[in-house]
């Protein structure tokens, strides 16, 4: 690794003669030139959006949804799992189906 | 608090945060546009929109700076490309060597001019080694780092500063001598 050298005039007068640019707006200059960069969203996301919609669409059209049992608060403390399965598997679809628009809408939104 | 060049970086990627992309243009604007302004020979105008042009394209590659180097090194990289296709385009800046002026050529030459005069010697170096010169010996790159930014190997870098340097010295004495015998 070569660096100038200390005790070469030249080199110190070359040192000598770096001085510091004043700024003078020209940050500002920049930032507003500044384009938006390529963003992630159009293809990664909706991709996102669309399997998360099949998936719960074929998840709901499987779901036993006229013999689901009703649910109340016995039935909950039961922890019966002929009574909860089906629920839980419902709200496991609703859940990634609102996670994933609630996803896509933040990106948007940023 | 200050952040390093590192944490602004992972702001601009992670949230395409412009004020994290201003601080990293405040810091390093000074050497970009020195350096642009000597690879110009002093045209400040130009340099401003190279180096422009560098920081918005630093913005759009952002993500390819792989921290292996410095971001100043960096800058430099794209900065000395950007000159490179301007160079190309105008055929007055092309990357050829140029003449050195006579040697009986009247020189203001006195201490206080002694800055001015290698300013002036500077531009008659060709831009391989002005820009050799100026990112080792004005910048403090290593002939390694000079021979990254410049994407030539590391003996070209080398003869160049060598080169450019005896360039400068040969200028200097003879502003000197003639100040001397004046």
């Amino acid at each position: 690794m070569n660096r100038p050298e200390r005790n070469d005039p030249l080199d110190a007068l070359l040192r000598e003669q770096n001085q510091y640019v004043e700024d003078n707006g020209f940050t500002q200059r920049v930032i507003s030139a500044l384009p938006r960069r390529h963003s992630q969203f159009p293809l990664s996301q909706i991709f996102l959006l669309v399997v998360t919609a099949i998936g719960s669409a074929l998840a709901i059209s499987q779901l036993p949804l006229e013999s689901l049992p009703a649910l109340n608060l016995s039935t909950l403390l039961s922890l019966n799992s002929y009574v909860l399965l089906p629920w839980v598997l419902v709200f496991s679809v609703v859940t990634s189906l609102v996670w994933a628009t609630v996803t896509v809408a933040v990106q948007w939104e940023e | 608090m200050s952040f390093t060049d590192a944490d602004l970086i992972a702001r601009v990627l992670s949230r395409e945060d412009q004020n994290a992309f201003g601080e990293l243009v405040r810091r390093h604007q000074s050497p970009v546009r020195a350096f642009l302004a000597r690879m110009t020979r002093g045209d400040a105008h130009l340099a401003d929109d190279l180096a422009q042009e560098t920081f918005l394209k630093a913005w759009q590659k952002l993500q390819t700076f792989r921290g292996d180097a410095k971001f100043s090194t960096w800058l430099f990289g794209i900065a000395i490309n950007e000159f490179r296709s301007m160079a190309r385009q105008k055929k007055e800046l092309a990357l050829e060597d140029v003449e050195e002026p006579p040697l009986e050529e009247p020189a203001a030459a006195c201490d206080s001019h002694l800055r001015m005069d290698l300013t002036e010697a500077l531009k008659l170096l060709n831009s391989n080694e002005r820009a050799a010169v100026v990112l080792c010996c004005q910048n403090g790159l290593s002939h390694e780092e000079a021979a990254q930014v410049l994407d030539c190997p590391l003996g070209t870098v080398k003869t160049n500063v060598l080169r450019g340097k005896e360039k400068l010295r040969r200028r200097l004495t003879l502003a000197y001598e003639n100040y001397e015998s004046a």
